[in-house]
C-alpha cells in the first residue's frame, strides 16, 4: 500500500455544537502543491490547526510519512518538517524584523539553551536570517520593528519565518491575505519559484481562483467543514457543485 | 553578505556603563566622608558619620534592586505576571534566618540551603505553569504567596519565624557584620547586584533570552516556530528565584529583623513600582527604580513627616503619568511627553483632555 506523504483520515472538529472540519480525508502528495479553497467559514484555517497541532481534533487522524502525528504538539511539528503560516499576522511587533526571523531559524537548531552567549555569536543563524530576508526582500527593513511594517510587508515577513528552519511542508493560511493587489503578483511568484525548485510541499489555502487555478497540482474544496469535491484544477474549475458552493445556492437548497 | 547583525563591540564599549557605576559607587563612601570631614581612613574603618549612614542607605538599594531585577525578568523580560513575586524574596530571607539561628548551619552552609530553597520554590512556581495562563497565574501565584505569608506569622511556627514579629537575632559571622564592617558589606552587596545584572544582560542577548522576549511578545507564535515554552518560562523562573532568594539572604544578614511583611503582597507590589518606575524590561530600569524607590520613601518620610506616605503616592503617579515607559525606558526612547503627562492627567481627575495637535 502507498502512502501519501500528508494524510489525514476522518477528521473532526467540534466547536459547541457547531462542526467546523467534518469528517475530511485528504492525502498530499510529496512535492506537490495541494490547494484548499471554500467560502468563508468552510473550516480551512481550523484544518491547518488541526495539522499543525495548535487544536487537538475532536475524532479522525493526521499521518505525516506513515506516521501518526496527530497528538503530536505545536512546537514539535516544525521539527518534524511541517512549517505553518497564519492568515492573521501573527508576529513579534517589538522585536526588530531580523529578530523576528532569527527567532525562527534559531528555534530548530541546537543553541536554544545558550543561555551566556550572545546571539551575535552564532553565525550560521545570523547568516541563513540575513539569506531568508533576501529572499523575502525585507533586507533593507531589518532593523525596523516587525509591529511598524506596512501591512503587505507583514504578509513577506509571515513568509520568511517559515521559510527560515526550510521545513519539507509549507502550510500557507492566505499569504496574501490583506495585501494591496498590486503586491500580491510578487508573493505568488515567490511561492511559485519555491514550488518550482522542486523540493517542498505546499498546502495552499487561497481566495483568489486565478492564482489557484494556475498553481495547483491539485484542490480540495471545502464547504461548512466538509470535502466538497477534490482533483485538479481542470475538474474542479467543471463542478458545479463547486461553482454552486460559491455561489451561495448550496446552503438555501440544505436548510430549506 | 547583507547582515544587521550588530557587529562585535569591543570590551570597552560593552563595559563602560557597567564600570564608571562601579568606580562611582565605590568612590561614593569616600567622596561623602570628605565632604563631612572624614578621613578615607575612617570611613574605612566604619567610624559612625554620614557615609556609614548612606552606606547602610545604599545597602539596602543594592538589595531592593536585585529584588527588582530578579522581577524584571520574570514580568519584564518573559510576560509572566506574577504576584507572588514576594515569595521568592522572602522564602531567602526566612530561611537563611531559619537556617543561622534554629538550625545552627554555618553560614556558607546557609548559603548552598538558599539556593536549593530558591530552586525548590520556582519549580513550585513552575508546577502551576503549563495549567494557568496570563491574570490566572497572577492569582494562583498569589494564592501560593499568601499561604506562606499566613504559615510564616503562625504562632505554631513562632520558635523559627518569630510569627507576626518578625525573625530576629539571626547569628552573622562578625567578618560580614554591616555594623562594625560596613564598607565590606556595602562592597559585597554591589558586586552581588553587579554580577546579577552582567547575568541578566548577558541572558538577554543570549539564544534563551531571546525566546523569553519572543515568548513575552507572543507566546502562541513562540510556540508555533518551535519552542516549548514551557521550559524557558521555568528557566526564568528559576533565574529569577535563585536571584531574589540571595537578595532575601542578603536582607536577613544585614537587617537585625526580618518582618512578616516581606512576604506580602505590598512586596510584590513593592518590586512592580520599581520596575515601573525605572522601565519595565529594561534591566538597568530595575536599579534606577530601586534606588528611586528607597531614596524618595526615605527622605520624603525625613523631610515631610506624617505627609511623607502623600508624597511618595503623588510622585509615583506623576512617574507613571509623565514616565510611561520608566526612567530608563523614556530615556532610550527620548520623548518626554509633558503635554501628553499633562493630559493623562486631566483625565485622571476627570477633566477634558485639551485637543494635542
Ligand atoms: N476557536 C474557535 N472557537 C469557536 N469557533 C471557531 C473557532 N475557530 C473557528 N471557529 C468556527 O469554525 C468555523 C470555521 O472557521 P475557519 O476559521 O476554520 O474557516 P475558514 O475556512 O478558515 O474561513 P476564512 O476563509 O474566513 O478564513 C467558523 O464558523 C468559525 O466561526
Ligand atoms: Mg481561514
Amino acid at each position: 500500500m502507498s502512502t501519501a506523504f500528508l494524510e489525514t483520515k476522518h477528521l473532526r472538529r467540534e466547536f459547541g455544537a457547531l462542526v467546523a472540519v467534518d469528517d475530511v480525508s485528504v492525502q498530499v502528495a510529496e512535492h506537490s502543491l495541494h490547494s484548499i479553497i471554500g467560502p468563508n467559514g468552510a473550516g480551512k484555517t481550523t484544518f491547518f490547526n488541526l495539522l499543525s497541532g495548535t487544536l487537538a481534533p475532536t475524532s479522525g487522524s493526521v499521518f505525516f510519512r506513515g506516521e501518526d502525528i496527530t497528538s503530536l504538539p505545536v512546537y514539535r511539528t516544525i521539527h518534524r518538517g511541517i512549517g505553518r503560516s497564519y492568515q492573521i499576522t501573527n508576529l513579534f511587533p517589538t522585536l526588530s524584523v531580523f529578530e523576528n526571523v532569527r527567532l525562527a531559524v534559531q528555534a530548530t537548531g541546537r543553541d536554544n539553551f545558550r543561555f551566556l552567549t550572545p546571539v551575535t555569536k552564532f553565525p550560521d543563524v545570523l547568516q541563513r536570517t540575513s539569506e531568508v530576508l533576501e529572499i523575502v526582500g525585507l533586507t533593507d527593513d531589518a532593523a525596523r520593528p516587525a509591529g511598524q511594517l506596512p501591512h503587505g510587508d507583514q504578509r513577506k515577513l509571515e513568509l520568511g519565518m517559515i521559510l527560515a528552519p526550510d521545513p519539507d511542508v509549507l502550510l500557507l493560511d492566505e499569504p496574501t491575505a490583506g495585501m494591496a493587489s498590486n503586491q500580491v503578483p510578487e508573493l505568488m511568484e515567490l511561492i511559485a519559484s519555491i514550488r518550482s525548485q522542486g523540493s517542498k510541499t505546499i498546502v495552499l489555502v487561497e481566495h483568489n481562483m486565478n492564482v489557484v487555478m494556475s498553481v495547483s497540482d491539485r484542490i480540495t474544496v471545502m464547504h461548512q467543514g466538509q470535502v466538497l469535491a477534490e482533483g485538479t484544477p481542470g475538474e474542479i474549475a467543471d463542478d458545479e457543485r463547486v461553482q454552486e458552493a460559491y455561489l451561495g445556492t448550496l446552503y438555501d437548497e440544505e436548510d430549506s | 553578505m547583507t547582515s544587521f547583525a550588530p557587529t562585535r563591540a569591543s570590551l570597552w564599549s560593552r563595559y563602560r556603563l557597567v564600570a564608571v557605576a562601579l568606580i562611582a559607587a565605590v568612590a561614593f563612601p569616600f567622596i561623602v566622608g570628605l565632604l563631612s570631614g572624614q578621613s578615607p581612613a575612617a570611613v574605612l574603618a566604619g567610624e559612625a558619620g554620614n557615609a556609614k549612614f548612606l552606606q547602610g542607605l545604599a545597602i539596602e538599594v543594592f538589595i531592593l534592586a536585585l529584588y527588582a531585577l530578579s522581577y524584571d525578568l520574570v514580568l519584564g523580560v518573559t510576560g509572566l505576571l506574577s504576584f507572588g513575586h514576594a515569595m521568592f524574596f522572602a522564602v531567602g530571607a526566612y530561611a537563611s534566618g531559619i537556617m543561622l539561628k534554629s538550625f545552627g548551619w554555618p553560614f556558607w552552609v546557609t548559603f548552598i540551603g538558599v539556593l536549593v530553597a530558591a530552586v525548590v520554590n520556582a519549580l513550585l512556581f513552575g508546577l502551576v505553569l503549563p495549567r494557568v495562563k496570563g491574570i490566572a497565574f497572577a492569582l494562583v501565584t498569589l494564592g501560593l504567596s499568601s499561604v506562606f505569608f499566613i504559615v510564616v506569622q503562625s504562632s505554631e511556627l513562632a520558635k523559627y519565624t518569630g510569627a507576626d514579629v518578625g525573625l530576629q537575632g539571626a547569628p552573622v559571622p562578625e567578618w560580614i557584620d554591616t555594623n562594625v564592617h560596613r564598607f565590606r558589606v556595602y562592597l559585597i552587596t554591589l558586586a552581588a547586584l553587579t554580577i546579577a545584572y552582567l547575568i541578566y544582560r548577558a541572558i538577554v542577548r543570549a539564544p534563551t533570552g531571546a525566546v523569553l522576549l519572543a515568548n513575552r511578545e507572543n507566546e502562541e507564535r513562540a510556540l508555533s516556530l518551535g519552542y516549548n515554552t514551557f521550559w524557558f518560562k521555568l528557566f526564568a523562573l528559576v533565574v529569577s528565584s535563585l536571584t531574589a532568594g540571595v537578595a532575601g539572604f542578603l536582607w536577613t544578614v544585614q537587617q537585625p529583623i526580618v518582618t512578616p511583611q516581606v512576604a506580602g503582597l505590598g512586596w510584590t507590589v513593592a518590586a512592580l513600582l520599581m520596575i515601573l518606575i525605572g522601565g519595565v524590561g529594561t534591566l538597568t530600569g530595575a536599579i534606577v527604580g530601586a534606588a528611586v524607590f528607597r531614596l524618595l520613601e526615605y527622605y520624603l518620610e525625613r523631610w515631610f513627616g506624617g505627609t511623607a506616605p502623600v508624597l511618595v503616592g503623588a510622585s509615583y503617579i506623576a512617574i507613571v503619568l509623565f514616565l510611561p515607559y520608566g526612567i530608563v525606558g523614556t530615556w532610550r526612547a527620548r520623548t518626554v511627553n509633558r503635554r501628553q503627562g499633562l493630559d493623562r492627567l486631566r483625565r485622571l481627575f476627570g477633566i477634558r483632555a485639551r485637543r494635542s495637535q
